[in-house]
């Protein structure tokens, strides 16, 4: 009989403490494999909310990316830049606070509205109606607004609304422009309670009674598929020494630095407590399971079965106890995920698209790399205890007792 | 919070030179990473190049409030008088840029008020946004994070009781002649469950002690690390007295489940059975 078929048999007749054992493993895996999501899930989710738009650079004020001030002849800059050899398309953004009057409605909606300078940006997407024109004429105040505004106003593609944009605090004596709202969309970066509504740069500028060169905030660049990144923000950087341009990774990576620190520090803690318990609930069980049964495995030893396989039986009850449980925790630790992610994710602030928990193939594989080295580490001290078990000493103690 | 954007190297002055310079306070951080100590002169200016400065003696060096918020951030800061300050900064061709301020802090005599001084300012100032200083729940990302970690206890606290389970089935397995024969000298189900329920209630409250024992042991270890990490005063974690009791009020009763619950599956059956015969 084989040392897997004399394992199966244990974990058979005892199947109570299998059972019990596989459960705790199971939920205990599913706490390992989610805070394995967690150690990189809001970059990942970061990266790809950022990739979605379709643009790889961005150019911002000096200010950097968290102080978002205008860019100082920005129009300019984005001609330049849009005429570089390395640089597909280039797209102007300017944001700023803004009331929305919606006729019949008491009150004015606080919104942040979003200038544009290219349509179909790729910053959101069309839910009803239709996208800001490709030519609107500079009379026009065409508007794209979010579902949940839409749905709390009664908008709809051609309703008529009032808007005056002012920066936050500052009371503006201009009068409100009038537009129209041409589509409902869905805006990558939408924050929850904050409504995003976007419109064409023209547009803007006439509402918050800027120039028509008016500085952006934001200065978003695609790079042609055979420069790159990397050398259309060096070519950037050539033709504007000085300033603030990033790649998409560089943001990735500031945001690693400062605001995801504290997560991947709790994914690391929590991974490590969740592996030290993983280990002690099987090794104490093993040890104990190989306490209760030293007379079998005294006479298993009497009868021929050598010392390497009876080790190799402990192995195969260590590796089906964490093995089972392991297994269970993936489906387990998808659904906690749900879970906890549904928790994080009422964070104020965070854009709604925003997850903290994003499957990763690598994280499956640290997550099986991990269990198996606690199978064996588990295994490790019964397995010990039987091979320097003296056979006779313990045969005749069993029967004594 | 004032946020300096430019900073010349320290240099030594007379002290009756250096008296003469308006004063500042600089963090702990800064001064630190830019070697200044209390009564060095410093050039503060509002532009990379420098075109706007003005020079200051550092009258003390501060640690920076801890702040949950921003604890991931460097606090490369400097406190300066607002005149100071606004000689600075201020935009010479406009004077009302003197006049401007970017926050006031207002305390209240009574905190309570905070809701009702907010709305009654905003009506008085229109433009000017009063917000209260204190967050409700709903808009707390500590009050999310108090919540994912309370979800996290849970989970672990679930394991724990399927291994505190196994352990006790083990134990009941384990002592199956001993309870048979306490079963034949008359011994009732009822004593031997409370005797196992007790028993469990000792296991799991020495085994919350024990990692309450842990958690206070670590606390300083974990909160010297965090504190190095990021080079803050903030305290990253607290055992509480109402942690310690919550902790054991809630594994007691996972004791009296766990044993009762392996000790039945023995307990019910007939005597005979349970001495193999």
């Amino acid at each position: 009989m084989t040392a897997l078929n004399l394992a199966w048999r244990t974990v058979r007749r005892y199947r109570a403490q299998t059972l019990l054992a596989i459960t705790g493993v199971a939920v205990i895996g599913a706490l390992l494999f989610d805070m394995l999501l967690l150690s990189r899930g809001l970059l990942v989710s970061f990266a790809d909310l950022l990739d979605r738009a379709g643009y790889d650079i961005r150019i911002v004020s000096g200010g950097g990316m968290t102080l978002r001030l205008p860019i100082p002849r920005s129009a300019e800059i984005a001609r330049a830049v849009a005429a570089l050899p390395e640089v597909d398309r280039v797209v102007s953004l300017r944001m700023m606070t803004a009331a929305l009057h919606v006729n019949g409605q008491p009150r004015a909606a606080n919104v942040t509205l979003v200038g544009v300078s290219d349509v179909g940006a790729g910053l959101w997407t069309i839910a009803r109606g239709a996208d800001l024109p490709d030519r609107a004429n500079d009379a026009s105040c065409p508007l794209v607004v979010g579902p949940q505004l839409a749905e709390t106003f009664g908008l709809s593609p051609g309703s008529d609304v009032l808007v005056n944009a002012e920066e936050s605090g500052v009371a503006s004596a201009l009068p409100p422009v009038t537009c129209r709202v041409v589509g409902i969309g869905q805006f990558a970066f939408a924050v929850p309670g904050n409504d995003d509504v976007a419109t064409t740069l023209a547009a803007f500028h006439r509402s918050s009674g800027e120039a028509m060169s008016g500085d952006a905030d934001l200065i978003l660049v695609a790079s042609r598929d055979t420069a790159g990144p990397a050398r259309a923000a060096a070519a950037i950087q050539r033709l504007r020494p000085g300033a603030s341009v990033y790649s998409n990774e560089d943001v990735v990576e500031q945001f690693n630095r400062s605001g995801f620190a504290y997560f991947r520090q709790i994914s690391i803690v929590l991974s490590a407590l969740t592996m030290v318990f993983a280990f002690l609930l099987v090794a104490t069980l093993l040890t104990v399971s190989v306490n209760q049964r030293l007379g079998e495995i005294a006479a298993l030893r009497a009868i021929g079965i050598g010392r390497r396989r009876i080790a190799a039986m402990l192995m195969w009850e260590s590796a089906l106890l964490v093995g089972v449980g392991g297994l269970l925790a993936l489906p387990l630790g998808e659904a906690l995920a749900l879970g906890l992610d549904h928790i994080l994710r009422q964070m104020p602030g965070l854009p709604e698209q925003l997850h903290f928990f994003v499957f990763e193939r690598r994280a499956l594989v640290i997550h099986l790399g991990l269990l198996i080295a606690t199978a064996f580490a588990a295994a490790a001290y019964p397995m010990w205890l039987t091979a320097r078990m003296p056979i006779a000493a313990t045969l005749r103690r069993e029967v004594v007792d | 919070m004032i946020v300096v954007i430019w900073l010349a190297p320290a240099r030594a002055q007379a002290p009756a030179a250096a008296a003469t310079h308006p004063s500042i306070l600089v963090s702990r951080q800064l001064a630190e990473r830019a070697h200044l100590a209390v009564g060095d002169v410093v050039t503060l200016g509002s532009d990379p190049q420098g075109s706007r400065r003005a020079e200051f003696r550092i009258a003390g060096i501060y640690e920076p409030t801890p702040d949950p918020m921003r604890f991931t951030a460097s606090r490369i800061e400097a406190r300066l008088h607002l005149p100071d300050l606004i000689d600075l900064v201020a935009d010479r061709a406009d004077p009302a840029s003197r006049e401007a301020a970017s926050a006031i802090n207002v305390r209240l005599t009574d905190a309570g008020d905070a809701a009702a001084f907010s709305f009654d300012a905003m009506a008085r100032a229109p433009g000017v946004i009063v917000r209260p200083a204190s967050r409700s729940r709903d808009d707390d990302p500590f009050a999310v994070l108090d919540r994912f970690h309370i979800a996290i206890s849970a989970v672990t606290m679930i394991g724990g009781t399927a291994f505190l389970l196994a352990l006790m089935v083990i134990r009941a397995e384990e002592r199956r002649e001993t309870v048979g024969i306490l079963r034949l000298v008359g011994i009732s189900r009822r004593t031997l469950l409370a005797s196992v329920a007790v028993e469990g209630v000792l296991i799991a409250a020495l085994g919350a002690v024990f990692g309450i024992g842990i958690a206070v042991a670590s606390e300083g270890l974990v909160n010297r690390i965090f504190q190095a990490r990021y080079d803050t005063a903030l305290v990253f974690v607290r055992v509480t007295p109402s942690i310690a009791l919550r902790s054991i009020v809630i594994a007691a009763p996972l004791g009296i489940i766990a044993g009762i619950a392996a000790s039945w599956t023995l307990l019910r059956r007939d005597i005979l059975s349970i001495i193999r015969r």
